[in-house]
């Protein structure tokens, strides 16, 4: 009788399962890369009550990050600021602006805005904003390019072993304090004034659970 | 070394001191039989229902979306960082005193509270009542509504009806308040007495200071409040006064802090006083004594007497004693006690219970007079609030009035005499007399089902007022948040009855104090506020002399002891009179010396329970606790047996504020209700007869959990020990040889045992904290577990939880005896986390979820955390706890509010799910606040010593617990490592603990062997 089935069926199963393998791996490798906060979370742009456009106010205004963000340095939140600030200007600016009802509203009646909270950490972990201001981490190297930003998105991953590339190697990243609130800060000789600033401000970030998990 | 140093005959239960086959079986499970299932429907139901008020302090896990909101402020407010906490002064009022306080505000929301450093009541110290009135304003069961009938009713509605109904001024009116120093109550009180001229005031407290009152008016002829001062004295004898306890004495805080400064011993040199204790239950105070006398409490007035007469041989003015002749005439107590205070005159001091007779209190009033104690180590005051009766007779008075159809309308602020009015006055059955009666009250309690109109009462949090301290510091009580509830507070609700018009409490104390300060009001009114108190107030001492019919109101008094068995009924150390019954970190507090929770029990000496039948080495254990029937006056009640070492023979303790029936979900039906057997002519003591009813119940006890097997954990001397070999608290002196492989360290050039594992480098920059307690300071009070509590988010986790040995507190009081059975010695320890250099439970963590910081701190991350419980069973302290249960989750999806939970949380602390081991950080998040700040102004990360405290640290009264920075060689806590009396429990382990103890000593009489 002859054969049923041709001679290259015998190398079905070993393929088979040789593909397995590379597949299972595949969706391994994808799903410990992909889902990776680089990836979920990058780039969240969520819709804010009032279009408020960083673009405008930092690059076309020069306003600082500070006019609005007024703690960052005593405080663990870059707070954001009371209705009464975009007053200071929108009180004689654009008052009839229809995307501005929102603050007009919270003005006259104390309500607070509801902004959407586009960088959120785990509550099991504890960030402080006013340690890293203080020794030279500027404000674009976790937050990116705010003054390009006409809605603002989550331009870093945020993840554990992001913050740890900084903890381990401050000096790649880290800026003279005055500079913090520079956007597009340069310099060419980073990692040699990088050394200075950590040596100049006694900079040993901590790279121990408790020192943001508590 | 001597032979009264060996360590080894300590022990925690009396199971545990026979040691019996069960025993040992109990013990090596480290969780009992089925403790990892929850499977029965009607507990699981029953723990949901515990869960109620304060299991459920929550928030939420992370997630990324739904998105989180951001609200910032409309108009930031000025002086406000967000994301540091804010402090602002108030105080607590408590029954008549008023004590400072500092609340810790985050984003708007009181989540701790401190004590206020400024105010004579706290001295930044306080106790489990101040520490627990967070989670009082954050329940969840308090009441939301004005009802009027029960039904839900408006404000307009209750203040169209007071406008109408007291509009007329000939209204038969009668005001039941608790004891209360308002300066504002009382003027609004004067207006009141004069707007309705029927109208009466009465003052109710189940436990109040009126005896004390009365002796002084016996001895002194004039009402007056002593306040002691324990620092100055050298001698002390306590008859049944638990002064350092909250339930006991109003000043506790105070009490606690000066009798430790005047037994602190640094160096040989120091001296410390001595104190005696006689008293018929074992009570934290009793365990700090040098000598202590079991005694029943009706027999401690004849005891007092018959040391008067001894007195009296020696100095004048107790003449009205030199006939007594009774059986403790002979006592050697009453020699060498006698023969101490006499050899310390005006520095010794005397004090009574506030829960014994008046007789007592006065013979103790003139003891102290005799021996020039007055002025010296006590003061006396006239308190301006006194209502010159006791609350007995007033709330009799009211009764029988309300019998008589006198009265048409009661009006009662804040108090609950439906539950805890003497039973043979019928007060509930009169109440329903009255027309109209009108209560305001934190819940919907007994009192107001009875009640036309229930009005929900604010808390101290919540609404202005004021007070007197316990030594008359005239002090703002500030809000901290508006009411969450809509409450008014009692001075608002007087107000509108007697001016019909509402009027914020604000303007209410305001217009009051404007009278103490006429020339400058603004700018005292604003430094009265940022400081809480006025310091230049303050009752002033007033002198005093015997009184001319002393004798014979003294002999014509007096009450024989009871024959037979004695009840003693006192409020309970947690719940007091029951007011705290819905507090849950209160009742899940171990009582200090049963380490019992969620119950009352019936106290008894283990000679006691021989006679009634009661089998004290076995069937003790806590899931066959046999049942007890008291009868007395007719009335009976039936409660669990406890067997109480060191207890007075045939004198049975009970406690009452238990067995509530409307105290909302965590207290009701918890316990037994003693308030029955209590009458009018016997408030606190009384026979009674007693029987076994053959049933058995089921305590939650802590006191089995985590022992350690008789290891010398403890180490104590007498001072005069001390003196001779101030050594005696070293390894080597208790065990009579050398730490284990400390020759080997030495040999290799180290100062510490030799070690396999290579020591961690501790990098230079970074403080290292370590912690000291004082086993000579602690008496057990177990304000550190609440205030750890507090400020850590720990769950409660109801009583079933608890008898499976889940209690979740970072830092327990570990209860030691020693010695005889009958009459042993007691000795409290806090055991909180080690924070070991050379961990135990870091080396099993599969995954490296506890790990060493560079701070010296034994870290637990959680989210790393998997949950094997590897940790626990390999920590020699037995301090890591585990959650077995989401026990904060579950109440957040079956929970009617959890929004309110959620503000009490601390927001520095992240709240542990289920699977996760937890344990004391020592409290990391404080020290990071102080390291940034720090760092922040100098540079350095290592905070100046003193200014980053532990919580336990911070509430601690008796200023027990050390902390501090290990790096700095002239820190506190680092001076008190290099004392002679520090020790590291289970050294031989050579596991390196951050956490040490300063060994425990005594000053006894040579001349008393007791």
């Amino acid at each position: 009788m002859a054969q049923v089935f041709p001679k290259w069926v015998d190398s079905i199963p070993k393929r088979l399962l040789i593909g397995i393998i590379i597949v299972l791996n595949g969706v391994v490798f994808g799903i410990w890369y992909f889902f990776s906060p680089e990836f979920t979370h990058m780039g969240y742009a969520p819709e804010q009550p009032v279009p408020f456009s960083h673009k405008q106010h930092v690059s076309v205004l020069g306003l600082d990050c500070q006019y609005c963000h007024t703690q960052v340095f005593e405080s663990r939140h870059a707070n954001i600021p009371g209705t009464q600030t975009c007053m200071n200007c929108h009180g004689q600016l654009a008052t009839e602006s229809e995307a501005l009802a929102p603050v007009r509203e919270s003005s006259d009646t104390g309500s607070a805005i509801e902004w959407i909270r586009v960088y959120d950490l785990p509550d099991y972990a504890y960030f402080n904003h006013s340690a890293h201001v203080n020794v030279g981490v500027g404000c674009e190297s976790c937050h990116g390019r705010v003054d390009r930003m006409d809605v603002v998105f989550q331009a870093t991953p945020m993840s554990m072993s992001w913050c740890l590339d900084c903890h381990r190697e401050p000096e790649k990243h880290v800026r003279p304090v005055d500079q913090v609130t520079e956007m597009g800060y340069n310099v060419a000789n980073q990692l040699e004034t990088g050394r200075d600033l950590v040596a100049k401000h006694n900079i040993n970030a901590p790279l121990y659970c408790q020192s943001c998990h508590y | 070394m001597s032979e009264e140093v060996k360590q080894n005959s300590y022990w925690k239960s009396l199971k545990e001191l026979s040691r019996n086959e069960e025993y040992e079986k109990f013990l090596h499970r480290e969780f009992p039989e089925n403790a990892s299932e929850m499977t029965d429907q009607v507990s699981r139901r029953s723990f949901l229902r515990v869960m109620g008020a304060s299991i459920a302090l929550a928030g939420f896990a992370a997630c990324r979306r739904p998105a989180q909101k951001i609200l910032p402020y409309s108009a930031m407010p000025e002086n406000m960082v967000l994301g540091e906490p804010q402090f602002y002064a108030t105080g607590m009022p408590f029954q008549d005193t008023v004590t400072g306080l500092l609340a810790e505000n985050n984003e708007g929301r009181p989540t701790k509270i401190e004590g206020n450093e400024l105010h004579p009541s706290s001295s930044g110290r306080t106790n489990i009542y101040h520490q627990a009135a967070i989670l009082g304003l954050y329940d969840p069961d308090r009441s939301r509504a004005i009802h009027h009938n029960g039904e839900r009713a408006s404000r307009e509605e209750f203040i169209d009806f007071v406008r109408e109904h007291f509009s007329d001024g000939n209204r038969r009116i009668a005001f039941v308040s608790g004891e209360n120093s308002s300066p504002t109550l009382s003027r609004l009180r004067n207006q009141a007495e004069s707007a309705y001229p029927n109208a009466q005031w009465v003052n109710w407290e189940a436990f109040g200071e009126e005896n004390s009152l009365e002796g002084a008016r016996m001895a002194y002829g004039q009402r007056l409040r002593t306040v002691p001062h324990f620092d100055r004295a050298s001698v002390i004898l306590s008859l049944d006064d638990d002064f350092m306890n909250p339930w006991a004495h109003k000043n506790s805080v105070i009490n606690a802090k000066e009798l430790n400064e005047g037994r602190q011993v640094r160096s040989v040199e120091d001296r410390m006083s001595r104190l005696y204790m006689v008293e018929s239950n074992f009570s934290n105070t009793g365990s700090m004594a040098d000598h202590r006398l079991r005694l029943k409490a009706s027999e401690i007035e004849t005891f007092a007497r018959a040391l008067a007469e001894r007195l009296s041989r020696s100095i004048s003015g107790l003449n009205a004693f030199s006939s007594v002749n009774n059986r403790f005439t002979d006592h050697d107590w009453v020699e060498t006690v006698a023969a101490d205070l006499l050899s310390h005159r005006s520095e010794s001091l005397v004090t009574a219970g506030t829960f014994q007779g008046a007789e007592l209190h006065a013979i103790v009033a003139a003891i102290n007079l005799a021996l020039g104690n007055i002025g010296q180590t006590l003061t006396l005051h006239e308190l301006p609030h006194d209502s010159g009766r006791t609350s007995v007779e007033g709330l009799r008075f009211l009764t029988e009035s309300l019998q008589a159809g006198e009265i048409d309308t009661v009006i009662l602020l804040g108090t609950n005499p439906v539950f805890n009015a003497p039973s043979d006055l019928g007060f509930p059955s009169a109440l329903e007399q009255a027309g109209t009666v009108i209560h305001l009250s934190d819940y919907i309690d007994e009192t107001s089902r009875l009640a036309t109109w229930h009005i929900p009462h604010a808390h101290f949090l919540e609404a202005w007022g004021d007070g007197l301290g316990f030594g008359g510091h005239r002090s703002v009580i500030q809000p901290q948040i508006a009411p969450l509830h809509d409450g008014w507070s009692d001075i608002e609700l007087l107000h509108l009855i007697v001016d019909r018009e509402w009027s914020d409490g604000y303007d209410l104390v305001r217009e009051t104090w404007q009278s103490f300060y006429p020339g400058n009001f603004e700018q005292q009114w604003r430094r009265i506020l940022h400081d809480g108190i006025d310091p230049e107030s303050g009752f002033e001492p007033v002198s005093v002399s015997l009184n001319g019919n002393f004798s014979s109101e003294i002999q014509s008094g007096g009450t024989d002891p009871v024959q037979g068995i004695e009840i003693t009924i006192r409020p309970h150390s947690t719940i007091f009179d029951g007011r705290f019954a819905n507090n849950g970190w209160l009742m899940e507090l171990p009582d200090p010396m049963t380490k019992i929770t969620w119950d009352n029990v019936a106290l008894m000496s283990p000679a006691t329970a021989r006679d009634l039948g009661i089998s004290v080495e076995r069937g003790l254990s806590e899931r066959d606790t046999p049942v007890i029937r008291i009868e007395a006056d007719g009335e009976t009640i039936e409660i669990a047996a406890w067997v109480q070492p060191g207890h007075a023979d045939n004198s049975i303790s009970l406690t009452a504020g238990f067995g509530r029936r409307n105290a909302g979900r965590v207290g009701n039906g918890v316990g037994v209700d003693v308030y029955p057997l209590r009458t009018t002519d016997s408030m606190y003591i009384q026979s009674a007869s007693v029987t076994v009813t053959g049933q058995s119940y089921e305590i939650a006890c802590v006191q089995d959990h985590h022992s350690l097997e008789g290891r010398a954990l403890i180490r104590k001397a007498t001072l005069e020990e001390y003196r001779e070999n101030p050594d005696f608290a070293s390894f080597e002196n208790v065990h009579g040889y050398p730490i284990p492989g400390l020759k080997e360290g030495i040999a290799e050039g180290g100062d510490r045992p030799i070690s396999l594992f290579s020591p961690q480098q501790f990098p230079e920059h970074e403080p290292q904290w370590g912690m000291a307690i004082d086993l000579n300071s602690c008496f057990g009070c177990g304000v550190c577990t609440i205030a750890c509590q507090a400020e850590n988010n720990i769950p409660v986790i109801g009583k079933r939880e608890v008898t499976r040995r889940r209690i979740m507190h970072w830092i327990r009081t570990d209860r030691y005896y020693e010695g005889d059975a009958d009459n042993p010695k007691a000795l409290h320890q806090p055991v909180p986390c080690m924070h070991c250099d050379m961990a135990p439970c870091e080396q099993v963590c599969p995954v490296a979820a506890t790990t060493q910081s560079e701070d010296g701190i034994n870290q637990m991350t959680y989210n790393r955390c998997i949950g094997t419980r590897y940790c626990s069973n390999n920590c020699p302290f037995k301090v890591r706890r585990f959650n077995f249960f989401n026990y904060t989750k579950e109440y957040l999806t079956t929970g009617d509010d959890p929004e309110i939970i959620q503000m009490a949380m601390n927001p520095d602390v992240t709240i542990r799910f289920r699977g996760v081991m937890e344990k004391c950080t020592y409290c990391v998040q404080r020290l990071h606040r102080a390291k940034l700040a720090t760092r922040r102004e100098t540079g350095s990360k290592k905070p100046a010593d003193g200014t980053v405290e532990t919580a336990c640290q911070q509430a601690c009264p008796a200023n027990a617990i050390s902390f501090g920075d290990l790096t700095d060689p002239e820190s506190h806590v680092t001076r008190l490592k290099r004392n002679e009396r520090n020790y590291v429990m289970l050294e031989e382990l050579n596991v390196r603990p951050r956490t040490s103890y300063l060994a425990r000593l005594n000053n006894p009489n040579p001349e008393l062997t007791q």
